[in-house]
């Protein structure tokens, strides 16, 4: 992704046409931008991808409370950093998004919500909002329309769970980030049980194109089913780490990664798996990727046995073992199961103590079985999805690397002085 | 009766349920029963616990049945292997990081994770790892935690919130290290326990009766809170003759109160087994001499003989804390034995009153939670009627009641006030002649020091509501104040809106005894008798100085006692078998735990003895049941009761009061008199402490040694561990001490 120098500065954004699409919008219907939004088939950027013009057209319009627009700028799923640039180098592009989510939506308020490690950013915000209130583009009555909005930031303390949209709302509220039960959505009952918009800061900074181009040329930009444009953050075994932008639909995967991104990083090195969503989805094998015309976006990731996520895409050649890397994830979920519900919370914890066992020579012919059965019985039962994401890389790893599995069990139980059968 | 009947298919059979009713309570009601640990019928669905899960048609992913909402047609699946798989699932987690060491669990046999697991039978333990571990420690003198058992079920939290409205309790730390914790490491709170009543563990635990049996070794006896006039239903767990712990668990209880309970009802216990309890008859053979033992047979004879020749110059005085069938021996005592007017109950402060004026009937304490406005007029319904406190709660929290604080004190319950009218110091009466008449507001506003406007609003709120008023009335008015108040009661009815009365005497029989003997009171039976006869203790002993024979039926020598020429050791609440009368007006079942402990006996078969000697028959046998008629035929509004009939503590008998429209001009008048002498006065700021009241140390609860830790600030201890984990050395010496994990210290 190329980024303008000094893009963080209201001036240099609006050099380049930033706050034209504000001033179209506030122009326009709410329900035409709504309708704009629609079109462009944006998906949310936040991982769960859901279509943004639906969720915003799920706000009660004649309801009598006040409605929020809040930017979920979380981003703590491992393996992403997307939002992480997009504040730093484009903030003026998140403000001008949120005001026109606000616009459509009938709000006057808007928060940015980032974790605790992201107050840098958050900072970098606060200047961009003084600067762009002080310029008119925020406050009362946005280029003489008579709308009024604002924005203000909060840091959470620093808990992957307060990314889950009701978690935040929770702990924007000021109470323990823990997620709510849904239904009510945040649609209807979220921030202050009031009808509430969240979405993701990529989501939020593709609104201003949208706007400016046309829903249906910006969604062309991309595929029918995925529309416009999306970044990816690439981390891992490759030349090139970095926030890439690339079109939906883009072909192909093994393309991306062995030429866009400069190729294994060590070139006697084979690539050996690609967790390419950020960690919350299944992990490949290169086997799945090479030759297989793998399209970068929701649908061709989905058909390639894992889903695009957040897009954040970690590269691991072969010097990695799998079950280290995947206990690697199970100790971060368990780190960061909030402890709720009782699948999750016990579930993760287990898993890291089996995962220990077996890094420590202590691996038993069962663990595999086991360890599938616990995800199984946290996948699906727990209480917020990251009950899912705790389960899927542990599965998704035995499945695609059973070798790595089988030589730390059949090592480890024969340094216990066992004889093993590994039939797994 | 269903109100909207709707059709709903559960493992194949069709069945009718009402719409929109819980999922899991309609399986249940229709015999599939279903697993679950974090749902409670009266707390907001929290859903974590993830035992309940069902299969739904049309739904992906197995169902927490304790959050869906039935709706016409759907099918439910409660069993199958998959469902199966799952709840044992949870089970499975659950026990991971748990002590599989039942046997030295204080809830073993009661434990609901042990139940659902035994039930199952075969479960295999496949969790081979080490359990996360942390020291048992107190949260308070009377709360015990072992966090290691805890599920995260987060009842406890909840009932602290929602019911006691204190959130003292929450959780700390995250994932596997969650642990229910206390702000700043100790639990400052009135201290109800009934965190520890809900928790279906072995994790909060009562610090009173830790360890003292097993629960199944325990006889239990569901009786009557002995304290609060809320007359709170409760269990006495005893063996042998010992009262170890009451519980309002409702496995054994199902009263008004459900698992309610408060600090006092369920703690200030210890009292009943105490040695310093009276144990024989006690003669004081000249004044100013001891008090030494004597028989039954010489005491009573010499009582008879001795209040036979005082006769009418005898004043008879009953405590509200006695039963009906105590206090109406009484009464039939002094009208056949010695023929004497001189008859009081030794109230604090009595709303005989208010009895005297009813206008409306009297609200149960299920009419005040699901009221839609409620005026409280004086009274602090939170230290003294705690169960009354939380249904108001509980009325505004969940069924968004509108809740009018009249109060000279800013009570903890103005913060959930939508009017608050903070009277001036010594004014809260003046609110009284506003109630109905406007034309007061003026006059009454100043004495109150608030804005006229204000009165005005009150009524707007009362003749604006659709369903029920509830007009709340503390006894610190005075008779006048709530004679007015009982009386215009009536006339706010109308519209469909039903006004209904609730009265906040202080004791457990407050009620009954103004129902009985009526509105004396103790300093006018006193005042000019020569003799006298207290059961119980007065309000002011000094009142029985240079009384020439005194006879007091007691449990604790006291500063009655001082003035007793002669005692009778009393049986206590958990000894005799009897009814009390809440504020309600439920008449509600008192029943024998262990027997009269010592020599004691019941009071009213002491009464009955002397005048048995005297030669007069009080009219009833020496039973329960006897008992009772005689009172329900004394009273008229207990016309037709009978003891039997009072057995079910889950359908309590309200007795039926006159309703009337009153002619109240005079206590108006009077009212007004003394409203208009009223001194202006500050007013008081500061929100008393919680539990300055219910902490207080008297006879009975300064027996239960943890009182007077609470009475005196409840100090946060050094070393919070239950039992520290000092580890022996093999050669004798000392190791380490665990410390106590806190909020914030794991990981
Ligand atoms: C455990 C968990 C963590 C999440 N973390 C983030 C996050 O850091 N940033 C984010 O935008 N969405 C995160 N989400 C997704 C949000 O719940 C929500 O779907 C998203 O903010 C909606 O915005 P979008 O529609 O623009 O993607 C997370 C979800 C879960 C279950
Ligand atoms: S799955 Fe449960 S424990 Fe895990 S983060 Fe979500 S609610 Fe918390
Ligand atoms: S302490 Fe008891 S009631 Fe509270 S969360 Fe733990 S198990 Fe549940
Ligand atoms: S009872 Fe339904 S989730 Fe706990």
């Amino acid at each position: 992704m190329v980024f303008v120098e000094n893009g963080h500065r209201l001036s240099v954004y609006r050099d380049h046409g930033g706050y034209k699409s504000l001033q179209k919008a506030v122009g326009m219907a709410p329900a035409d931008v709504i309708e704009e939004v629609k079109a462009s088939a944006l998906r949310g950027r936040g991982g769960a991808g859901f279509p943004t013009g639906m969720k915003w057209s799920f706000v009660p319009k004649d309801s009598p409370k006040a409605k929020y627009v809040v930017c979920n700028a979380d981003e703590s799923e491992p393996g992403s950093f997307k939002d992480r640039y997009l504040m730093e180098r484009d903030p003026h592009a998140l403000i001008e998004g949120m005001t026109i989510a606000g616009w459509a939506l009938g709000s006057n308020t808007g928060y940015v919500y980032g974790r605790g490690e992201y107050r840098y950013l958050l900072d970098i915000m606060d200047v961009a909002i003084a600067e762009a209130r002080e310029a008119g583009m925020l406050g009362k009555n946005i280029f003489g329309s008579g709308f009024d909005y604002d924005l203000h930031t909060h840091t959470g303390a620093g808990a992957y769970i307060c990314g889950e949209e009701t978690a935040l709302l929770s702990s924007l509220e000021g109470y323990r980030g823990h997620p709510r039960m849904k239904p009510p959505f945040p649609a209807v009952e979220g921030l202050y049980a009031s009808p509430t918009v969240v979405n993701n800061v990529e989501t939020f900074t593709s609104v201003p194109q949208i706007i400016e181009m046309g829903g249906i040329a910006w969604r062309d930009l991309g595929t029918e089913k995925s529309g416009g444009t999306k970044l990816w953050s690439i981390s891992g075994h490759v030349k090139k780490p970095g926030v890439y932008e690339l079109p939906m639909g883009y072909a192909d995967m093994e393309k991306f990664i062995m030429e866009d991104c400069g190729g294994m990083l060590r070139d006697d090195k084979k690539l050996k798996a690609v967790i390419p969503g950020g960690s919350s989805v299944y992990v490949m094998n290169a086997g799945q990727i090479i030759g297989q015309n793998v399209t970068l976006d929701y649908e061709g990731l989905v058909a390639a046995g894992s889903s695009l996520g957040t897009g954040g895409m970690i590269v691991m050649d072969e010097t990695v073992d799998i079950v280290e890397s995947t206990k690697n994830l199970s100790e971060f979920y368990k780190h960061e199961s909030c402890g709720w519900c009782t699948p999750c919370r016990e579930g993760t914890d287990w898993l890291v103590k089996i995962f220990d066992r077996i890094t420590s020579g202590g691996g038993r012919p069962e663990d595999v079985q086991l360890m599938l059965d616990i995800a199984d019985n946290i996948e699906g039962k727990s209480f917020c999805p990251l009950g899912d994401a705790a389960a899927w890389p542990v599965q998704s790893a035995i499945k695609q690397f059973p070798d790595d599995f089988k030589k730390w069990i059949v090592n480890g139980a024969a340094s216990n002085g066992h004889v093993v059968e590994a039939n797994m | 009766m269903l109100k909207e009947p709707i059709k709903v298919t559960i493992n194949g059979a069709e069945i009718e349920a009402e719409k929109g009713a819980v999922l899991i309570d309609v399986c249940r009601d229709n015999a599939e029963n279903i697993p679950s640990f974090c749902y409670y019928k009266d707390l907001a669905p929290q859903a974590s616990c993830r035992m309940c899960l069902v299969r739904i048609d049309k739904m992906p992913k197995l169902q927490t049945s304790c959050t869906i909402k039935v709706t016409d047609g759907m099918v439910v699946t409660t069993q199958s292997p998959e469902i199966e798989k799952a709840q044992r699932s949870m089970g499975e987690f659950l026990l991971t990081n748990h002590p599989l060491d039942c046997p030295v669990c204080d809830r073993g046999g009661e434990c609901e994770l042990q139940e659902v697991i035994f039930d199952w039978g075969d479960v295999e333990e496949r969790f081979k790892e080490e359990k996360n571990k942390a020291p048992e420690k107190y949260l308070s003198p009377i709360v015990a935690n072992d966090p290691q058992r805890c599920i995260l079920c987060k009842r406890c939290t909840r009932v602290c919130d929602e019911w006691m409205g204190e959130d003292a309790i929450e959780a700390g730390n995250r994932g596997a290290n969650t642990v229910i914790g206390t702000y700043g490491g100790w639990l400052n709170c009135s201290q109800c326990g009934n965190c520890i009543e809900v928790c279906p563990t072995g994790t909060l635990l009562d610090g009173v009766y830790r360890h003292a049996t097993r629960p199944w070794e325990l006889d239990q006896t569901i009786t009557t809170d002995v304290y609060s006039s809320d007359g709170m239903q409760l269990s006495i767990g005893s063996r042998a003759g010992e009262v170890h712990r009451i519980v309002a668990r409702d496995r054994y209880v199902n009263g008004l109160n459900g698992e309610f309970l408060d600090v006092k009802a369920r703690f200030a216990h210890e009292f009943i087994n105490h040695p310093d309890r009276i144990k024989t008859p006690l003669i004081r053979y000249s004044k100013g001499g001891k008090l030494i033992p004597a028989t039954w047979d010489a005491a009573i004879k010499y009582v008879a003989h001795k209040l036979s020749a005082y006769g009418s110059e005898t004043a008879v005085v009953a405590s509200p804390r006695l039963t009906n069938e105590s206090i109406a021996a009484l009464g039939f005592f002094a009208r056949d034995a010695v023929k004497t007017e001189k008859v009081g109950v030794a109230d604090r402060q009595s709303m005989a009153a208010f009895f005297e004026n009813l206008s409306s009937p009297l609200a149960t304490h299920k009419d005040i939670r699901y009221a839609s406005t409620i005026v409280l007029i004086g009274g602090d319904p939170e230290e003294e009627q705690t169960y009354t406190a939380k249904q108001i709660r509980q009325a505004v929290r969940n069924g968004g009641a509108k809740l009018i604080v009249v109060n000279e004190t800013p009570i903890r319950l103005t913060t959930k006030a939508s009017i608050f009218i903070h009277a001036n110091h010594g004014s809260v009466d003046a609110f009284a002649l506003t109630v109905l008449d406007a034309s007061n507001d003026s006059f009454a506003a100043e004495k109150l020091g608030v804005d006229a406007g204000l009165l005005g609003d009150v009524r707007d709120a009362v003749f604006e509501t659709k369903g029920d008023v509830i007009i709340v009335c503390g006894s610190d008015l005075s008779s006048d104040a709530q004679a007015v108040i009982a009386a215009t009661a009536g006339s706010l009815a109308g519209d469909g809106r039903r006004v209904l009365l609730h009265p906040l005497p202080l004791y457990n029989n407050s009620v009954g005894a103004i129902d009985i003997l009526g509105g004396g009171s103790e300093r006018d039976a006193l005042r000019s008798a020569k003799a006298a006869y207290v059961v119980g203790s007065l309000q002011d002993a000094s009142l029985l100085a240079g009384k020439e024979f005194v006879v007091v039926q007691e449990l604790f020598e006291t500063e009655t006692t001082v003035h007793a020429d002669v005692v009778f050791p009393a049986a206590s609440f958990a000894e005799v078998d009897g009814t009390f009368t809440n504020n309600a007006g439920n008449v509600q079942r008192v029943r024998k735990a262990i027997e009269p402990l010592n020599q004691s006996k019941p009071d009213w078969m002491i009464t009955r003895a002397i005048a048995a000697e005297i030669g007069v028959d009080l009219g009833f046998e020496p039973s329960a049941t006897s008992a009772f008629k005689a009172v329900a035929d004394a009273v008229p509004a207990y016309e037709g009761l009978r003891y039997p009939a009072l057995k079910d503590e889950s359908s309590p008998v309200q007795a039926k009061y006159e309703i009337a429209s009153r002619d109240v001009s005079g206590a108006v008048d009077s009212l007004r008199r003394s409203v208009d002498a009223i001194q202006p006065a500050d007013k008081i700021n500061e929100t008393p402490k919680v539990g300055h009241k219910l902490h207080r140390l008297t006879t009975m609860t300064s027996k239960t040694p943890q009182f007077h830790l609470l009475a005196n600030g409840n100090p946060k201890p050094d070393n919070l561990l239950v039992s520290p984990l000092v580890q022996i050395e093999p050669s004798g010496a000392k190791r380490e001490m665990a410390a106590a994990v806190g909020v914030g210290d794991r990981e």
